[in-house]
């Protein structure tokens, strides 16, 4: 539980931790005691540490992907070559006119950048998740590999500077600056060191900020749950995009800083061993907080480079078993435990630090304003309505060989309740789909107040009203309560506000109140169920979807969730698919019975439960 | 083109395949059933390697030899389930973390008791002729090898009282807990049976090889591509990917070089996975 | 955010302690990383803490970390020699950065190994200017990055002369560094060849030299088809140029020829297109691990005993030992050295080595005798000049001194600053050796003779590569 708490903490989930002023004075007495530290060691030691201090910034590229948006890459390496390489043909090209080296870094980071975020578009654009996103990086990073590895010819250069194949590219420029017209300076070993640590700080400091920014909460929302975070109306590929594209641009600049540090690179950087290794950085230090990123780069190649000075055969022995032992007894990084370690054990202060403090919370809990009810705001928006806003016309769906769903127009009217039952395998939860968007249609089309919504993605469908409730609830288990309600607020008017208020309105109207602090994952399987139709109902849909929302529930919840829905009925269309007969009856809504992806008949629950036809199906006597 | 030529052909594409498949099968099963991203699966390759090599060396028949240092490699990895593993499952990172921790381990161990060059062992069987064409029949063996060990797989999966169990185990754990099944030991097994696997590749592929301890480096991330483009169906995936991926990779090789045709196998996993997001065998869905 | 100000006051201080967690942590990890093992780990944080919590302090941080870095290698070296301390000045500190652990400890073992021998020959035989070398050696583990910082490190350590380098990438990260330092640097490997740098000196035998005697044998001896199958890297593709080149000089033809990135080990393909193209020879320049596959699967295809493979790279990672006897049946192989040169010097090598080392040791590779020679033409060339300074033992260096290496003699090119050595022929043998059949003496490095001559103009420096 602290653990979850303490990794929290880091996230900008509950971005409460601290606050802008605190990180930046951390980070400037971290500065200035790294600055005082690297002028009393050794010019060499400084050297090492400032790859130590580039390795960490590296791994903040993929703490910012991973950690706070879900991606899981092997690529950060290889965009971190990319930058290496763009920096050293910019310097050994311009170098020598222009008298210093920040445009090449600039040059790195651009192309990083634009290398990111084209690959991300590639990937993101075409629904690829999850371990695949591993995999697309992983095979993207050993194709230049192969490829620079066979660049060694003449005719593999740029201007003046030769790829050089395996041998490397060597004699980089330092890096150097110099004022118009000045004289360009080219830093020495203990300013290189301060300057990497300075830029990782920074770094680290602007991903804590973008994470209490609504965008950056989005994004801890799409990596908890990347479906309901669709639904909720956020366009998640864009959300994906821009964070890969910003940590190329990351990775791309510790690159660059990397060939000005060794004033050389060479193919490896984009081998196997670099892409994982990146990955083990970060999961020693924790993924989800960018301390860990230090910490991580810290313990694995400080003990490297420990081990290896005691008996160097022995190096990949104990740092293996160092990982062992981390995932065994510290799993989730050493930062997360190690806040675990001081919650248990600390003072007061330390307490307050890893328990749920509130201040964002506090910013949420504005008095509601008397008189704004739920359904007020819930109908306010949607205006003028035709007669029919969700509509079927002859959809069809195949997956593979199986036709889910086969040629079915149905019509729903524009408010009440309409009921869907069918037995298994009748298309119900596909039809629910293809109206949501998280299926293409084969064949056919969706209308909703007559625009043929067919084409258009899940949360564009949400933000032009329809909401879904899925069959297993989806919500954001490991946010709270009133973060679950927020962000599905925030998606609409973009409002923080506005957001605030609405939350408060959900909490009251769901009587989820006492929990709105609790993890949703703590609450009963009911409350569950209705946390998401609150925020289902916070995207102020015109058309509600429900699939089994009463399934697993108690008979008082049961009749909770009838209140509920009967007052949605009111507002919107609300269609509800059940397989709760007693449910259906409670509702008294017309039924629409589908059986293998057909439409077999409609009618009201007395006439249906007449039809001799239904109980065959539902049978299987055919 | 000389028929020859043609058998020819046939022969390096089937010996390509079956050898991606026979790298991959391992990791299919581990991966697929346990959902185990297992970056020690090239060293289990090595260690059955190198498990054949002393076998050999202390006096065994060679074929003997390779079916020990498969049981070996895949009681290594019943070992490593029980003390390890079995604690990880779901924990899709932290077995990356902890797999690649054994890796770096096993490179070092095996690399200090054997040393950086160590003697190799000879192909156990000779070369046929077919007109021009001299190739070499241990290579059908591996084609033999690898269609038995994948009919094996399947078989084991499909028709035994374990396989059945494993499959509950993998779709719906507290189901089958609730039915009484040894959920933790039936897992245990399934790992030890795709440590087997990769054991009995290292092992097939020794005489074939340079066995050295960095041997696995080579095959990882080859037969991780082959087992996610073949996607959720894990058996049929990763024969139907390696027949594609090994298709591409020969005859870029053939008709370009083989840089390109390395460069065409990964670049024919990125176009895969991105217009079939879930794999070959995936449903081809979503939007 | 309207957060309380009491909250605030409160979350402040506990971010500092994470703050100086942090730092004591960093601490900690430096304060390791430091060859001066005598430091705790405990100890590094106490005193870089200070700094931390009161600005000012620096106490005696900096005595602590100034510790000459000391290694572990040269203690065993002292011990060696210590019946010979009698000689009243300071040992002399001498550089070495190797791959001792890692992927590429196949080469660097034992070229660390001759390291240590060398050293000790020469303390042994009196030392250097009657001082004695006290050995800084350090191990890059395969790693790019360790040699950047090692060769940081060693430039900061006052020493007299490197030797460093496997790869031609390790190479060409340092070599800058050593130049810039004027860091006298000597590069003891078999390489792709070209390097013209005042400041580094190659015992090393480059493509040109292997190949002028074994290509013009192969095509007389074996037939003038050549299919060329290379490693798709600097090395490789260099090579090849130059087999083109003694092919076209001495009628040979190129039917074939095929690139292969370093981690492909898969041949089946290659081996059918080389059937097809019915070579007289093929021509490898395979190289690593992974390329080991190749000889095995060509003997499995059983066409190695139709057609024969020539090599300048087999044998370099002990692919002779490696492999089986029948797979590396059939190879014909060209080196400067090989264990098996019967010759006296050759055998009193081998006598000190097994001495050191034992009688298993697997094989005395030809990197373990560049090595050999690099330690003893740099320690010749300055008891010659009589001084360290680097200016005069290049200017002897460049004088054109010889060695009587275990090979045979060996002469400094002075303009090029590479060896002129003998190159011998060898085919594999069934005991995991070679069989030396012809020696041919004197084989200059023509390429890098013609391209670069430093005393003409010492201050050329690029690495020379063919058209």
């Amino acid at each position: 539980m602290m653990a979850q708490l303490a990794r929290l903490a880091g996230t900008g989930a509950q971005s409460g931790r601290g606050s802008l002023g605190t990180d930046i004075s951390a980070a400037v007495l971290a500065l200035v005691a790294m600055a005082i530290l690297g002028n009393l060691v050794e010019e060499f030691t400084a050297f090492e540490w400032s790859l130590w201090a580039i390795q960490a910034i590296l791994a903040l590229s993929l703490v910012l992907i991973w950690g706070y948006g879900g991606i899981f890459s092997f690529g950060q390496a290889a965009i971190y070559g990319i930058g290496g390489y763009t920096y050293g043909f910019w310097a050994i090209n311009f170098a020598d006119n222009t008298g210093e080296t920040l445009t090449a870094v600039v040059a790195a980071v651009v192309v990083g950048a634009a290398f990111a975020a084209l690959l991300g578009y590639f990937m993101f654009y075409g629904n690829v998740t999850n371990v695949y996103v591993a995999i697309i990086t992983l095979a993207t990073s050993l194709v230049l590999f192969a490829f620079v590895n066979s660049t060694s010819g003449s005719e593999y250069r740029i201007g003046d500077a030769p790829f050089g194949g395996y041998n490397g590219m060597t004699r980089i420029p330092r890096l150097t600056w110099r004022l118009p017209g000045g004289a360009s300076h080219e830093l020495t070993r203990v300013q290189f060191f301060v300057v990497c640590v300075a830029a990782g700080l920074l770094i680290a400091v602007g991903i804590r900020m973008l994470s209490r920014r609504p965008f950056g909460r989005v994004a801890v929302a799409m990596q908890h749950n990347e479906l309901r975070t669709e639904l909720s109306g956020y366009n998640v590929r864009s959300h994906k995009l821009a964070l890969f594209t910003i940590g190329g641009g990351i990775a791309a600049f510790a690159g660059a800083l990397f060939s000005a540090w060794g004033r050389f690179i060479s193919p490896p950087v984009f081998s196997l061993t670099p892409a994982a290794l990146v990955v083990i950085w970060v999961l020693v230090g924790s993924r989800s907080s960018v301390a860990g990123a230090f910490i991580g780069v810290l313990i694995v190649e400080g003990l490297s480079s420990w081990a290896g000075g005691a008996d160097g055969n022995n190096e990949p022995i104990v740092l293996g078993a160092i990982l062992v032992f981390i995932v065994l007894f510290l799993p989730g990084g050493v930062i997360a435990n190690a806040a675990k370690v001081w919650a248990m054990t600390g003072s007061q202060a330390l307490n307050r630090w890893s328990k749920p403090p509130t201040p964002p919370e506090a910013a949420l809990r504005s008095q509601p304003k008397p008189g704004s009810s739920v359904f007020d705001w819930m109908t306010e928006a949607n205006g003028v309505r035709s007669n029919t806003p969700i509509a079927t016309r002859n959809v069809t769906k195949r997956f593979g060989g199986i036709t889910a769903v086969d040629n079915v127009t149905i019509d729903f009217p524009p408010t009440g309740v309409s009921c869907l039952i069918g037995p298994n395998g009748a298309g119900k939860s596909t039809l629910f789909g293809l109206l949501s968007g998280q299926y293409s249609v084969t064949d056919g089309s969706v209308l909703l107040e007559e625009q043929n919504l067919t084409k258009w993605p899940a949360f564009q469908r949400a933000r032009q009203g329809i909401g879904v409730k899925l069959q297993v609830a989806s919500i954001f288990k490991e946010l709270s309560v009133r973060e679950n309600l927020w962000l599905a607020c925030f998606a609409l008017p973009h409002n923080r506000a506005t957001a605030d208020d609405r939350a408060e309105q959900l909490l009251e109207w769901l009587e989820l109140g006492d929990h709105a602090q609790n993890p949703a994952g703590t609450l009963s399987h009911g409350q569950q169920q209705w946390l998401e139709i609150g925020m289902v109902v916070a995207t102020k849909p015109c058309v509600v979807l429900l699939d089994e929302p009463t399934a697993g529930m108690t008979r008082e919840e049961t009749r909770r969730t009838g209140e509920l829905v009967a007052q949605l009925g009111e507002r919107a269309s609300v269609i509800v698919v059940e397989h709760d007969m007693e449910f259906v009856r409670q509702l008294s809504a017309p039924v629409t019975v589908l059986h293998r992806g057909r439409l077999f008949t409609q009618g009201s629950f007395d006439e249906l439960s007449r039809d001799e036809r239904i109980l065959d199906i539902y049978l299987g006597r055919e | 083109m000389a028929l020859d030529r043609l058998f020819n052909l046939g022969f390096d594409l089937f010996s390509g395949i079956s050898i991606l498949l026979l790298v991959s099968i391992g990791l299919a099963v581990i991966f697929g059933m346990r959902g185990i991203i297992n970056l020690a699966h090239g060293e289990f390759i090595m260690l059955g390697a190198f498990a054949t090599l002393s076998g050999v060396r202390s006096g065994l028949n060679v074929w003997l030899a390779m079916l020990v240092a498969a049981v070996a490699v895949g009681i290594f990895g019943l070992v490593l389930e029980r003390l390890l593993i079995r604690r990880l499952y779901g924990r899709l990172f932290d077995t990356m973390l902890a797999t690649w921790g054994v890796s770096l381990i096993l490179v070092q161990v095996v690399d200090n008791h054997y040393g950086s060059v160590t003697e190799g062992i000879r192909v156990p069987v000779g070369s046929f002729t077919v007109g021009e064409f001299s190739m070499s029949a241990y290579n059908l063996i591996l084609m033999g090898a690898a269609a038995a060990l994948t009919v094996g797989t399947f078989t084991v999966m499909r028709k035994t009282r374990y396989g059945l169990l494993a499959r509950a185990a993998t779709q719906s754990p507290t189901m089958a807990q609730e039915l009484g099944v040894n959920t933790s030991l039936i897992n245990m097994w399934t790992f030890g049976l795709g440590s087997a696997l990769a054991g009995a590749a290292g092992a097939l592929l020794a005489p074939l090889v340079g066995v050295i301890p960095t041997m696995g480096h080579t095959y990882v991330a080859r037969s991780f591509m082959t087992v996610i483009v073949g996607g959720p169906s894990f058996i049929a995936g990763t024969v139907s990917a390696s027949g594609l991926l090994g298709l591409v990779e020969n005859v870029a090789t053939n008709r370009f070089t083989p840089v390109i045709g390395q460069a065409m196998l990964l670049i024919a996993a990125i176009v895969i996975l991105r217009f079939m997001p879930q794999g070959l065998t995936g449903r081809r869905d979503t939007r | 955010m309207n957060t309380p100000r009491e909250q605030r006051k409160w979350s402040r201080w506990p971010r500092l302690a994470a703050a100086f967690f942090a730092l004591a942590f960093i601490a900690a990890a430096c304060g390791n990383d430091d060859d001066d093992q005598t430091g705790s780990a405990g100890d590094g944080a106490s005193q870089v803490e200070q700094p931390a919590t009161a600005e000012d302090g620096t106490g005696d941080t900096p005595e602590a970390t100034q510790a000459p870095p000391s290694s572990d290698e040269e203690e065993e070296e002292e011990e060696e020699t210590a019946s010979v301390e009698e000689s009243t000045s300071e040992p002399i500190r001498v550089g070495s950065l190797l791959d001792e652990t890692g992927p590429l400890n196949i080469y660097g073992t034992p070229m660390v190994d001759a390291t240590r021998l060398a050293i000790a020959d020469i303390n042994a035989k009196g030392g250097v200017l009657g001082r004695q070398l006290e050995l800084v050696a350090l191990d890059s583990k395969s790693d790019q990055n360790e040699y950047i910082t090692g060769a940081d490190r060693l430039v900061a350590e006052d020493l007299a002369v490197v030797h460093a380098g496997i790869t031609s990438a390790s190479r060409e990260a340092i070599r800058p560094t050593f130049g810039e330092a004027e860091l006298l640097y000597f590069y003891n490997v078999l390489y792709e060849g070209g390097v013209c740098d005042r400041n580094t000196f190659v015992t090393g035998v480059v493509p040109t030299q292997q190949l002028q005697v074994l290509i013009p044998w192969a095509i007389e001896n074996i037939g003038p088809r050549l299919y060329i199958l290379a490693a798709d890297y600097n090395y490789g593709q260099i090579s090849a140029d130059w087999v083109r080149h003694y092919a076209a000089e001495h009628g040979g033809e190129i039917v074939g020829e095929d690139f292969f990135p370093l981690d492909v080990a898969e041949f089946g393909t290659t081996i059918s297109a080389v059937q097809s193209a019915a070579p007289d020879a093929v021509m490898s320049l395979l190289v690593g691990g992974a390329h080991m596959s190749f000889y095995s699967q060509y003997a499995a295809a059983g066409v190695n005993e139709s057609i024969p493979v020539v090599s300048t790279t087999f044998g370099l990672g002990n692919e002779q030992v490696a492999l089986d006897p029948v797979s590396a049946e059939n190879i014909i192989v060209a080196y400067p050295y090989f264990q098996e040169l019967d010759t006296p010097q050759n055998r009193a090598f081998v006598a000190a080595w097994t001495a050191e080392y034992g009688d298993d040791y697997p094989y005395i590779t030809d990197l373990a005798v560049y090595v050999w020679e690099g330690w003893h033409m740099w320690a010749d060339a300055v008891n010659a000049a009589g001084t360290l300074d680097r200016d005069s033992v290049i200017a002897q260096l460049e004088s054109g001194v010889s060695f009587d290496s275990p090979k045979g003699i060996v002469t400094l090119d002075g303009g090029s600053h590479h060896l002129v050595q003998p190159v011998s022929l060898a085919r594999t043998n069934d005991s995991g050796g070679f069989d030396v059949f012809e020696t041919y003496d004197n084989i200059p490095p023509s390429f890098e003779q013609e391209s670069c001559d430093l005393i003409a103009n010492p201050n050329i420096n690029e690495q020379f590569t063919p058209n």
